[in-house]
């Protein structure tokens, strides 16, 4: 992994790192990485991923029921406007992600 | 423009018509009520909270599939989409990417031109946030009642060549969704949202695989830009249309073009430059270790099926087969459910006087797109069976063909019924009650009339054909409104010629 590539997934985690902190986690980074690789060694082939199944019909119905008070969710909001919960900071021109 | 094509690609959002949320049971009707009134651990992006997918949603996203002829998976995959942004508390968006439950599908627009469904899937939507201004300060404020409400995404191929045609797509979508009771699909309250991406290419030189566009030969594919905050279904075309221009004049001036998102202002019909997107979105998919892969049975997938409605371009077709109709009338008629309903019940009761089913049908068409549709249009009302019954607009209608009442006056019975809210069925009585008592006398009326009107007898008599008409009016206002105008120009006629 090179200083670019973590300092990439650190801005995509909107985690600021400086140029001391790149120089110290970049070679962590890279024994963490190496450790994991045994993993991709293992001979997978024909081998199902293993993941739980469920049948259709026993998904959830569709009945709505109460959340929480208002009062819970924003009782650990730090900035609060008219019931809304308020965040300091730019975020890319107004875009609303979906 | 000779000198390019035009690429256009469309991703539309949907919110589904369901109760609860996408992974929750909160309640997912949140439109107008308190901010953050709808919101649980799981939508809320609690630690350790688990989604629990809604039933009923996958069933409607399955819905628009079948009926936008995609194939329908037998497994449902759910992703994680990581990003981070104040509208995503979890910091991941549970979608799909690898398989997404439908794929390739087509709708047709126009009549001939299909427009290629690369995907359909189900998805979660983000919170409602707005951006502000404080003492040079920005900050946003965040509303997560619409956070984990069901969403549908519907991505077509790169296929589309025309502003035009994008309209008619996303119409068509609309009507689709609004028939199967998929979503209201209301664009002004963001029920659905619609974002082209755009780019123009020199004739001849790129070609289409799949849902990718290649050059040929050295040619530079030039960059495609995404539109976003559109905001109706007319605005999709217009921000094309603008986009193109736009473009155009770049291409021409000899820029480049970057790859960007902008933004359609609505109030200076012109799209906005919102930012640059020079790197590939990284939103590091893996799969959901929370939600267990879904089996989908063959018997799932017909039970859901037994939902399908006839479609509007089948109607459509019906209604030109059967009906003989004009591919006008067709499209008003067909354009919501509602109206396709009442309309055909109005002519299965009116063809049992009039066996002409065509003719039963052209007056049927022609009494609601007409003159039913001037009057609601112009109240802001929908014509029901709430305001208007259908026994009653079909006996106004069977008058009418047997001329025992005028055009004007019907068109003033219904304006009436609507207007003031009364029972068209009992102002047909009164009317037919009046007429019935006065009918008997209508000689002694217009005698009466020529008594009060000596003037005009006079002037009628030396020649002034403008006084019949002012004695046809005296009458009608006499008989108020219920005597046929032409009985008594025949009346009045006889009388002064005597």
């Amino acid at each position: 992994m090179s200083k670019m590539d973590l300092k990439h997934v650190a801005e995509l985690s909107r985690i600021k790192l400086s140029k001391e902190e790149l120089e110290k986690f970049t070679p962590q980074m890279e024994q963490i990485l190496e450790s994991v690789k045994v993993l991709t060694e293992v001979d997978t082939k024909g081998v199902e991923p293993m993941k739980n199944h469920l049948p259709f019909s026993e998904l959830r119905e569709d009945i709505a029921e109460n959340g929480m008070s208002k009062e819970d969710v924003l009782s650990n909001v730090k900035h609060i406007e008219n019931g809304k919960v308020k965040v300091y900071g730019k975020v890319f021109g107004g875009i609303e992600e979906s | 423009m000779d000198k390019y094509d035009v690429i256009i690609g469309l991703e539309i959002h949907v919110q589904t018509k369901t109760n609860s949320k996408m992974f929750c049971t909160c309640n997912s009707n949140y439109f107008k009520d308190e901010p953050n009134t709808h919101v649980c651990p799981v939508c809320f992006g609690l630690p350790g909270a688990l989604p629990v997918p809604n039933k009923r949603a996958i069933e409607k996203c399955i819905l628009l599939g079948l009926a936008t002829n995609c194939d329908i998976d037998n497994e449902i995959h759910f992703d994680r989409k990581h990003y981070f942004y104040p509208d995503l508390p979890k910091g991941y968006q549970i979608s799909q990417y690898g398989r997404p439950i439908c794929s390739d599908g087509y709708v047709m627009v126009n009549g001939d031109t299909k427009i290629e469904i690369e995907r359909i899937h189900q998805e979660e939507d983000v919170a409602k946030s707005t951006h502000h201004k404080e003492g040079g300060l920005d900050y946003s404020l965040i509303d997560y009642n619409k956070s984990g409400v069901a969403l549908i995404e519907i991505v077509t191929k790169p296929c589309i060549r025309s502003a035009h045609h994008a309209k008619e797509y996303a119409t068509k979508i609309r009507q689709i969704c609004r028939y199967l009771d998929i979503s209201d699909a209301d664009m002004e309250k963001g029920q659905m949202r619609c974002e082209p991406n755009i780019s123009l290419q020199e004739k001849g030189k790129w070609k289409q695989e799949g849902s990718r566009i290649l050059p040929i030969g050295d040619y530079k594919l030039n960059s495609k830009v995404e539109v976003k905050n559109i905001g109706s279904i007319t605005a999709v075309e217009k921000s094309i249309e603008y986009e193109i221009e736009r473009i155009i004049e770049e291409l021409e001036k000899g820029n480049t073009i970057e790859q960007q998102t902008r933004g359609w202002n609505a109030d200076k019909n012109i799209t906005e430059f919102q930012r640059s997107k020079e790197t590939a979105d990284d939103y590091r998919y893996m799969p959901e270790p929370d939600i267990p892969v879904i089996d989908i049975s063959e018997k799932d997938v017909e039970r859901i099926s037994k939902e399908l409605v006839e479609l509007p371009d089948d109607k459509a077709k019906r209604y030109l087969e059967t009906f003989e109709l004009s591919e006008y009338d067709i499209g008003v008629l067909t354009a919501k459910k509602e109206i396709s309903e009442y309309f055909e019940k109005v002519v299965e009761l009116l063809s049992k006087n009039i066996t002409d089913i065509k003719e039963a049908a052209k007056l049927s068409s022609n009494w609601i797109t007409g003159t039913l549709f001037s009057i609601s249009n112009e109240m802001g009302l929908e014509i029901s069976e709430e305001n208007i019954q259908i026994e009653d607009l079909v006996a106004l209608i069977k008058e009418f063909k047997e001329k025992t009442i005028t055009k004007n006056k019907a068109e003033e019975l219904l304006k009436k019924a609507l207007e003031e809210k009364k029972d068209l069925g009992n102002l047909l009585d009164d009317f037919k009650k009046t007429k019935e008592e006065s009918s008997g006398n209508l000689e002694d009326t217009v005698t009466a009339v020529l008594d009060e009107n000596k003037q005009a007898v006079e002037d009628f008599k030396n020649g002034k054909q403008a006084s019949l008409g002012f004695l046809i009016g005296q009458t009608m206002q006499k008989t108020k409104g219920s005597a046929n105008p032409n009985d008594v120009k025949n009346i009045l006629l006889k009388k002064l010629n005597e």
